[in-house]
């Protein structure tokens, strides 16, 4: 659906004449010309409004009686009063009516001093309450989830809650139960509310009803300040606001409205993984493996081992970067790498060589696709991606945009997705087999041909593959949001290539509103993509000067070609498939030189220098979302005493292995990028303020190195070898240190489950909760199985990521065929 | 300008002579008049207070180092931490950092408690908004008034402080005294 096109019409409130779009609401245009309107329920991020609390209403000539004007769209030349005696008493009467079975508990209420209910109470209320009978009352406060507590004596029944969970994040759990003064908000069926996106609507309540578990009585409005910034959590990069106090603590992260970005909400993860900045088991002090544990030791002593270490392995010495790292860490690692140390090994992706002519192709800003635009294109194909565990916010994205505007959805992935039941059409296909499925796709949509051969190699159904082309055809603008896994591996290249053919025909390059949007495993990936920390490109996207080795070819390359291993905010054991490989390579490499925050089990066992991290909320940089957009990263909060600035290390590291590298400020690093990278060209901090700036959008974007779509010339995909069972990994949201160091959110830490289709567990006499074991090529993962009926048979499926039988012990890059049985009884040792 | 030259007679008036009998009452009167309030004062009550032996009472609304306040049936903390003294604080010298009861461990007599209460009498100007704002006559303007201490961080009043009685009790001035 277009975007419709806003017209201005003019209207009169309170004697003045203001202009507003035709069709906005009246409580909005009033603002425009300054005039306040009170209200509660009224909330245009939830769709249409409900007309619950009724403190909106206002006079409207020509009606006979009052309208609730945040229902009411204005018309021209209608004239409305917020003034008069009538809306006067109204207001009086709705206020003292919202207050006749409130508790008035401010000073214990958690929302006093931030309170719609106070504001309008003392503002538009009449100061009084004729009501002296007893009020009703609840049991409270109640615990609607491990994470929010509600006290329904304060609910004023606006509404917000309950349609948050039923058209926002769907998840259909919170309803209203009862009936008249006896009405309370809680789950269906009586179960905590727990779902991804559950903590917004403790941003939505307008009265203390739903407090944050976290937050409850940590401060109050004048006690604290308010820090934006991004949550650095997931690609997503939410605009946050950290609520600190006394500018040593984090005590609460807000959303912070960004249509570009966020759309104002925040996932469970982002809202409260803040906890992990405070956990005693953070690093906080540089460490030194010493006689065989970790040590804390001075500055001076872990920079110069640290020093050491890398001068004498020089060319010899290879980078891991993780997706937390900013474009200022990673321009100085990649800068460390290839002009002080002389090695050109340096890699942000966990999934395999990207070949630089495609990196150039996807990053090409006709072919770049804008967060909005998904809210607004003809079809959105979801592809080889679970978007609520690897990008959450974009996963409401879809949603608002399949409900509010039609848009037709496409999903097409091996896991089974939570978008399903939105889509329009949905094609599973074998794990790993991403580019038969688009080349079947591309058959699909062209003459048809090979389609019934393309589909099996895919092992998806070709009347899937068809109904999946017919949407895509003819819809108007469309996007794909594609997951990195599509691009790994070691038919990663044609996959791309595949996907780039796909852009072509579905002309994403001519089409305004149309696109590809990544979804890449780190959160900062496509900004240390550009800001030169692939092995084979530099700054900017340009090719290397020298080749370097990926990932994967670092850790086969160890010990013969690489004695030092640099790993910034990464621990390959825990996010780089092949995890037997990197434990000998970390095992065998002879220094292992860290920056983290947690010592993660890689870490732990193999670093031998590991320099303490800044956290999220006390990092200053930069960071490139998904979409291009560059956002600021801002410090929030003190650091420790003992942590450093990465930046200020790295620069430390350069400058005493013999190369300063010139810098003396965060600043003047993100200076030096924007000179390196041509597409970046006359960006500011102060530009970037504090919503961001997409690249694409300014003049630079011209300056990114040309490239042409591939024009057939495509190979055929190969065939799907003959296995019994396949294996599909997948990240979970709750995975990862932040999950575990968070008190509240450690009871949804992710363990290792095993899916599989219903007909698989029978044969295998397997049954849901059964301690399973999936073995492949020696290495074994256990898990609790849990059977699917909407699994295909034939595939199963592990997490990502989890603390212990991470799946990466199965995973090469390669489909697997596994085995699956139920696991033999643990013996514990004595 | 030329300044006009006067040429008025100059008188000087003088005291009397010395000596005689007007000199010599004179000298003994005055000293007579001195030793009369001499020997009254000497024979009187004194206005001295030996402080710190003794104290100087105060008016009962006399705004000293505040107090906070038990129920005095269950024992439990009147003030609940809900902030509102800090918040009317003009000196900005109130902290409190709240809690949440539990069953186990119930402190104040609604949900929240406060774990953190101080005052820096440092910089409290004793205006009495802090008495004023607070919901639950949590706390009160004392009349205590000794308030030297060695160290500025000893005037940073905690809570334990706070609730404490005062070890020496100050004397209070009746009505009208
Ligand atoms: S709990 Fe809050 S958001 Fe939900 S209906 Fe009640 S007042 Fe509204
Ligand atoms: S969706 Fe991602 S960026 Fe947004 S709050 Fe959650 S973890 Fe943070
Ligand atoms: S008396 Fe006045 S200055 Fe002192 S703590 Fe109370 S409000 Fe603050
Ligand atoms: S003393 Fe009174 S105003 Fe201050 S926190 Fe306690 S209850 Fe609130
Ligand atoms: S805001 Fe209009 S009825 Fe609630």
């Amino acid at each position: 659906m277009p975007k419709p096109e806003p017209k201005l019409i003019t209207f009169e409130i309170d004697g003045r004449e203001v202009q507003a779009p035709e069709g906005m609401m009246l409580v909005d245009a009033a603002r425009l010309g300054d005039v306040e309107i009170p209200f509660f329920c009224y909330e245009p991020k939830l769709g249409a409004p409900v007309g619950a609390c009724r403190m909106c209403l206002v006079e409207i000539e020509g009606m006979p009686k009052l309208q609730t004007s945040c229902s009411t769209p204005v018309k021209d030349g209608m004239v409305v009063s917020t003034t008069s005696e009538r809306v006067k008493q109204a207001q009086n009467a709705v206020v003292e009516f919202l207050l006749v079975n409130h508790p008035l508990d401010c000073p214990v209420c958690d929302k006093g001093g931030e309170c719609p209910l106070q504001d309008i109470s003392y503002g538009w209320g009449a100061g009084r309450s004729r009501f002296i009978e007893p009020k009703r009352h609840f049991e409270k406060p109640v615990a609607l989830s491990p994470l929010i507590a509600i006290d329904r004596e304060r609910c004023i029944l606006c509404y917000r809650c309950v349609r948050f969970s039923q058209e926002i994040a769907e998840d259909y759990q919170l309803v209203f139960l009862e009936r008249g003064d006896h009405t309370f908000v809680g789950t269906h069926d009586g179960h905590p509310y727990v779902a991804p996106f559950s903590g917004n609507i403790v941003e939505l309540c307008p009265v203390g009803a739903l407090t944050s578990q976290a937050y409850r009585f940590r401060a109050r409005p004048w006690d604290i300040e308010d820090a934006g910034s991004i949550c650095t959590l997931c690609p997503s990069q939410c605009n946050v606001k950290y609520t600190t106090r006394d500018d040593t603590r984090v005590l609460r992260v807000l959303a912070r409205d960004n249509q570009g970005v966020d759309d104002g909400w925040l996932c469970d993860k982002g809202r409260f993984g803040y906890q992990a900045i405070h956990a005693p088991e953070r690093v906080t002090q540089p460490l030194v493996r010493d006689g065989g544990a970790l040590r804390p030791v001075s500055w001076e002593r872990a920079l110069s081992e640290a020093a050491r270490a890398l001068a004498r392995a020089g060319g010899r010495s290879a980078a891991i970067v993780g997706g937390q790292a900013t474009n200022e860490e990673g321009f100085l690692v990649q800068h460390l790498m290839r002009e002080v140390l002389g090695s050109p090994h340096v890699d942000s992706r966990p999934s395999g060589v990207l070949d630089p002519a495609q990196a150039r192709a996807l990053a090409r800003p006709d072919l770049t696709a804008a967060v909005p635009d998904i809210e607004w294109a003809g079809a959105v194909l979801v592809l080889d991606t679970e978007l609520v565990d690897e990008m959450p916010i974009l996963d409401l994205r879809v949603r608002k945009g399949v409900r509010r505007n039609g848009v037709r959805l496409v999903v097409a992935t091996s896991r089974p997705s939570s978008l399903d039941p939105n889509a329009r059409a949905v094609v599973r296909f074998t794990p790993g087999a991403g580019e038969a499925f688009l080349a079947a796709l591309g058959a699909a949509l062209g003459d048809g041909r090979g389609l019934d051969e393309l589909a099996g190699r895919a092992g998806a159904s070709p009347e899937a593959v068809r109904a999946a082309a017919d949407a895509l055809r003819d819809a108007g603008p469309v996007v794909v949001v594609w997951g990195e896994r599509l691009s790994g591996g070691e038919r990663g290249r044609q996959a791309v290539a595949r996907l780039l053919d796909l852009a072509r025909t579905l002309e994403l390059a001519g089409t305004e509103g149309a696109g590809l949007l990544e979804v890449p495993r780190g959160t900062n990936a496509r900004g240390l993509r550009e800001v030169g920390c692939l092995p084979n490109l530099a700054p900017g996207l340009a090719d290397a000067a020298a080749a370097g080795k990926s990932a994967g070819e670092i850790a086969a390359a160890v010990p013969e070609e690489i004695s030092a291993l640099l790993l910034v905010h990464a621990d390959p054991l825990s996010s780089h498939p092949d995890r037997g490989a990197w434990e000998r390579a970390l095992d065998r490499a002879g220094s292992v030189i860290a920056f983290a925050d947690f010592l993660t089990p890689g870490l732990e066992e193999h670093a031998t220098v590991v320099f303490p991290s800044e956290s999220e909320a006390e990092k200053d940089g930069t960071m490139t979302h998904p979409d291009g957009r560059v956002q600021r990263v801002r410090q929030a909060i003190a650091r420790p005493p003992e942590v450093l600035p990465n930046w200020q290390v790295l620069a430390e590291l350069c400058e005493r292995i013999g190369k300063p590298a010139g810098v003396v400020s965060g600043p003047a690093v993100f200076e030096r990028i924007v000179a390196s990278v041509p597409f970046y060209e006359g960006l500011t901090l102060a530009e970037l303020g504090g919503k961001g700036v997409r690249w694409q959008e300014r003049d630079g974007a011209g300056r990114v190195p040309e490239s042409t779509l591939p024009e057939g010339g495509l190979e055929e995909p190969p065939p799907l070898e003959a296995a019994d069972l396949r294996l599909g990994t997948a990240p979970s949201l709750w995975s990862g240190p932040v999950v575990e160091h968070s008190p509240i959110l450690r009871f949804l830490l992710a363990d290792q489950r095993v899916e599989l289709s219903v007909e698989d567990g029978e044969r295998l006499g397997v049954s849901t909760g059964d301690e399973v074991a999936v073995t492949v090529g020696g290495a074994s993962v256990r898990g609790v199985a849990r059977l699917r009926s909407d699994v295909p048979p034939g595939s199963v499926f592990l997490v990502e990521g989890t603390q212990s039988e991470n799946a990466t012990a199965l995973t090469n890059g390669r489909p697997r065929a596994v085995k699956v049985a139920r696991a033999a009884r643990e013996v514990t040792p004595a | 300008m030329s300044y006009p030259w006067s040429e008025d007679v100059i008188t000087v008036e003088r005291g009397p002579e010395p000596g005689g009998v007007g000199g010599a009452y004179r000298v003994l009167g005055e000293t007579l008049r001195g030793l009369k309030t001499v020997f009254k004062q000497a024979l009187s009550k004194p206005v001295t207070i030996e402080y710190p032996e003794e104290k100087t009472p105060v008016y009962p609304r006399f705004r000293g180092r505040h107090k906070l306040h038990r129920f005095e049936d269950t024992g439990l903390e009147k003030c609940v931490g809900c902030s509102l003294c800090a918040a009317a604080c003009p000196a900005g010298c109130i902290r409190v950092v709240a809690a949440e009861n539990t069953p186990d461990h119930q402190v104040s007599a609604g949900e929240r408690y406060a774990a953190v209460y101080e005052i820096n009498l440092t910089r409290c100007i004793f205006c009495g908004y802090c008495e004023i704002a607070c919901p639950f006559d949590a706390i009160t303007m004392g009349v205590d008034y000794e308030l030297a201490d060695y160290t500025r961080s000893d005037l940073i009043f905690t809570k334990e402080m706070l609730l404490a009685d005062p070890i020496d009790k100050t004397p209070l001035r009746a009505e009208g005294e």
